[in-house]
């Protein structure tokens, strides 16, 4: 089955390290309210609204910002992706069918699961939403996606 | 749309394994096809015929809801 964006299967193991990496970090960071201080480096930000986290208004600025959450960000959107999108051993129709049916669900799901958030959280707490559902569509297929896979391992008859 | 892959399978004395390995894909498509969880297409359907030298009709059968 020839397909044009999967990756080559080797980067999948790759991909589960960095993914894994990346939600630990994320976790720590959800849970230490973002305000963990560390790796602190100076980036540069294309545009700065200013505001309530005393940033100052402009754009193309130098800041300080400490990299740590950007880092478990950034690890889990490669890691989910090479995950997601690098090819099985053996890569055929059949799992390309799970792969497109795991990112349907898995999107249906995720705005079904935000509508409720929507719905029923509010104030600062609609924040953490906010933040989780970045990267609920990316968790959700990988976890769809493998559930259907080994729902399907086979076994001879 | 039934199939007689098992069947045809059972003729030529051959395991899921080694169907699969022939015509290509994985062990879990010829079970999931098997067992009608899923449609093969077009180009899968005739290479699995070509294997058993039988017609597509002869092995995948429409049935009334499809």
């Amino acid at each position: 089955m020839k397909t044009n964006y999967l990756l080559p299967h080797k980067y999948k193991n790759l991909g589960w390290v960095l993914f894994i990496v990346g939600l630990v970090i994320g976790s720590i960071v959800a849970f230490k309210g973002y305000e963990i201080k560390i790796l602190n480096i100076n980036v540069l930000s294309i545009y700065d609204e200013g505001g309530f986290l005393g940033g100052e208004e402009g754009f193309f600025n130098i800041i300080e910002n400490s990299i740590f959450d950007e880092l478990g960000a950034l690890l889990i959107i490669i890691g989910g992706l090479l995950v997601g999108f690098t090819k099985e051993k053996v890569e055929d129709e059949f799992i390309y069918k799970l792969r497109n049916d795991s990112l349907v669900w898995a999107i249906i799901f995720n705005y079904i699961v935000l509508a409720f958030a929507v719905i029923f959280v509010y104030d600062f707490t609609f924040f953490h939403v906010l933040v989780f559902n970045m990267f609920t569509p990316l968790l959700f297929f990988v976890f769809r996606f493998n559930f259907l896979k080994f729902k399907n391992r086979a076994y001879e008859e | 749309m039934k199939n007689r892959i098992k069947v045809e399978r059972a003729e030529y004395d051959m395991t899921q394994a080694d169907l699969a390995k022939k015509i290509g894909v994985s062990r879990q498509s010829i079970n999931a096809i098997e067992k009608g969880k899923f449609v093969p297409s077009a180009i899968l359907a005739l290479k699995i015929s070509r294997l058993f030298k039988k017609s597509v009709e002869e092995i995948f059968i429409l049935e009334d809801e499809d």
